[in-house]
């Protein structure tokens, strides 16, 4: 009697696992490698439009290796970034403003330190990475002092989503116009005028000494991460409260003191994502508030909420954005950034590692 | 004094009230099934002596300390552990992170002899300890939520529906262990859709309906009560 209705119900799902040929290409066009490919197919585009202008090969690979400095620079923010998604489920527009904040700490710390001689080839002494290590935690204590305030009240009262992003784009502001009390609009330099030639690497690649410490730094910090996400406690916690929040509370995780640790964590990266954003251009009022368009474009390509994907994702942009810059202003940047972000979403907006069928 | 006593209990999510001056009890060592049909309530009255919906009125008390209003990672270290019904693992996770995480509240050095014990009642979960849980099948994520709640070594152990979306045979294992981990002292208060088999292993039963307690008693007694396997057994 009940053998009918059973094979009533299995015909609906035979007929979806027949894929038709449409859903076959959708499903192609949806698949990591293709969207590889489309970001694969931009750079090369990119690439040939640089040969045909004349760029040389010398030139781009410099680029690229800048791209990846750069890269490392969007990716110390957008860790913070995915991180506090991944545990409080909203964009936080602020966080752009915690990168500026980052920067300008450092600043103000090094004019209190006594200035060392320049570590050449590098432009800076001692004193710049001590300010640096000083300014992380201080823009970590920030950030969580936020939270205190603002999302935990909201958190209270089960606020809706939406609410807490446009608080965060509310606080975006409130921060930037400290930025702009504290320290004026002009621009500042960490070291006027003290120079920082390049230094010529193989295959002829130039960059500065300041750039490959960038990099070394992103490095570290990024295996700082994954270490702290994969072996410590504290960083599985993390992973659990992103993963299941009312679970994590069940198995006795306070949740509350976890997110307290996301905030300092990401507040402590985006100050050296800025504070390396500072050392490679300017100082700028605004500076964190250009990057987080990039920062929201590697998070997006990598996965919301996956921290990995999101370093992927801003080694992408860095180095399709400095690629770009060898026949367009550099001020078309942003546009780069944003044209990946629309092909991510248009194509896989689950991005690059995120689980299948978001 | 009972371990855990629920007395007027009422309680519910926004404008809705579930649970009506419902009434429950376990002793130590007992295996309580709580039954009843779809809507009853059930699963509310889990996560309201859990904290997780908070009760409008009525005492919960564990051990004769009051515990109703509490939050959940407050009510874990009073030593009480509870296995929800969906998402009861976090499945990013691997298997052992999972059990990690069930001992989040213990000394890091008391973690390794903690998972051998798991891993004795599970042997299954060892081989496949560094795998995320969210690719092992529904048998095995029910042995990953269930080792994970046993880490704290809890006095009561509190299982929603402990065999839903489970095969048979593997719904007459999950029934074994609960039964062998019932015989290690541990109480166990469980919600179960398989209503005559949680009944033929439980001390005690009580029924649910419309959020209110309707009869209880001896879970043989249950069996045998004709109106109970009329209304709540399916005849």
């Amino acid at each position: 009697m009940a053998t009918p209705t059973h094979e009533e119900r299995e015909t609906p799902t035979a007929v979806t696992r027949t894929a038709r040929p449409g859903e076959r290409a959708r499903a192609l066009v949806q698949s990591r490698a293709f969207l590889l490919l489309a970001i694969a197919v931009v750079l090369a585009v990119l690439v040939v439009i640089a040969q045909v202008r004349g760029v040389g090969a010398e030139r781009l690979l410099s680029l690229a290796a800048w791209g990846v400095m750069l890269g490392g620079i969007i990716g110390l923010g957008s860790i913070g970034l995915t991180l506090v998604y991944g545990v409080l489920k909203f964009p936080n527009f602020s966080h752009g403003a915690l990168v500026t904040l980052g920067a300008y700490f450092t600043f103000t710390i090094i004019a209190w330190l006594p200035q060392g001689e320049p570590l050449t080839p590098l432009s800076f002494g001692w004193e710049f990475p001590v300010a640096l290590l000083i300014a992380m935690p201080l823009v970590g204590v920030v950030a969580m002092a936020v939270d205190r305030v603002v999302y935990r009240r909201l958190r209270r009262q089960n606020a809706h989503l939406v609410l807490f992003a446009m608080a965060s784009l509310a606080m975006a502001f409130f921060l930037r116009s400290l930025i702009y009390i504290a320290w004026g609009p002009d621009f500042h330099f960490y070291y006027p005028g003290r120079p920082n030639p390049a230094l010529t690497l193989p295959f002829n690649i130039r960059v500065r000494a300041d750039q490959l410490f960038i990099l070394a730094l992103a490095l570290v910090l990024m295996l700082g991460v994954y270490a702290l996400l994969e072996r410590t406690r504290i960083g599985k916690a993390m992973r659990a409260t992103a993963d299941n929040p009312e679970l994590a509370q069940v198995r006795g995780i306070n949740t509350e003191r976890v997110i307290a640790w996301t905030w300092i964590i990401g507040g402590a990266l985006a100050a050296a994502g800025g504070t390396m954003y500072g050392l490679s251009s300017q100082l700028r009022p605004e500076m964190g508030f250009w990057l987080l368009l990039p920062m929201f474009a590697a998070t997006i390509m990598g996965g919301i909420g996956n921290p990995y994907g999101a370093l992927a994702g801003a080694l992408i942009i860095g180095v399709t954005h400095q690629v770009t810059t060898a026949f367009l202003s550099p001020t078309y940047g942003p546009a780069v950034a944003f044209v990946l972000m629309v092909i991510v979403l248009l194509v896989r907006p689950q991005g690059l590692f995120g689980r299948s069928g978001g | 004094m009972p371990l855990l006593e629920a007395e007027g209990l009422t309680a519910g999510y926004g404008d809705s009230e579930i649970l009506h001056d419902v009434h429950l009890r376990v002793d130590e060592g007992e295996i309580v099934a709580l039954i009843g049909p779809n809507g009853a309530g059930k699963s509310t009255l889990m996560k309201a002596i859990f904290g997780l919906v908070t009760p409008r009125h009525g005492s919960i008390r564990f051990r004769g300390k009051e515990i109703a209003g509490h939050t959940p990672y407050n009510i874990v270290k009073e030593g009480l552990c509870y296995v929800p019904q969906v998402a009861n693992v976090f499945t990013q996770l691997t298997a052992e992170e999972n059990l990690d995480m069930g001992g989040y509240l213990l000394d890091e050095s008391a973690l390794p002899e903690r998972k051998e014990r798991v891993y004795a009642l599970f042997p299954k979960l060892r081989e496949r300890r560094h795998q995320r849980v969210g690719k092992m099948s529904g048998g095995e994520r029910q042995m990953v939520a269930i080792g994970s709640a046993l880490m704290l070594d809890p006095a009561l152990l509190l299982l929603d529906e402990p065999s839903a979306g489970l095969s048979p045979k593997l719904v007459d294992e999950i029934f074994a262990n609960i039964e062998h981990i019932n015989a290690t002292g541990l109480a166990i208060l469980m919600v179960e859709q398989n209503a005559r088999k949680a009944l033929a292993m439980a001390t005690r039963g009580y029924v649910l309906a419309s959020g209110q307690n309707r009869v209880d008693g001896p879970g043989q007694a249950l069996l045998d009560d004709p109106e109970v396997g009329r209304l709540y057994l399916g005849g």
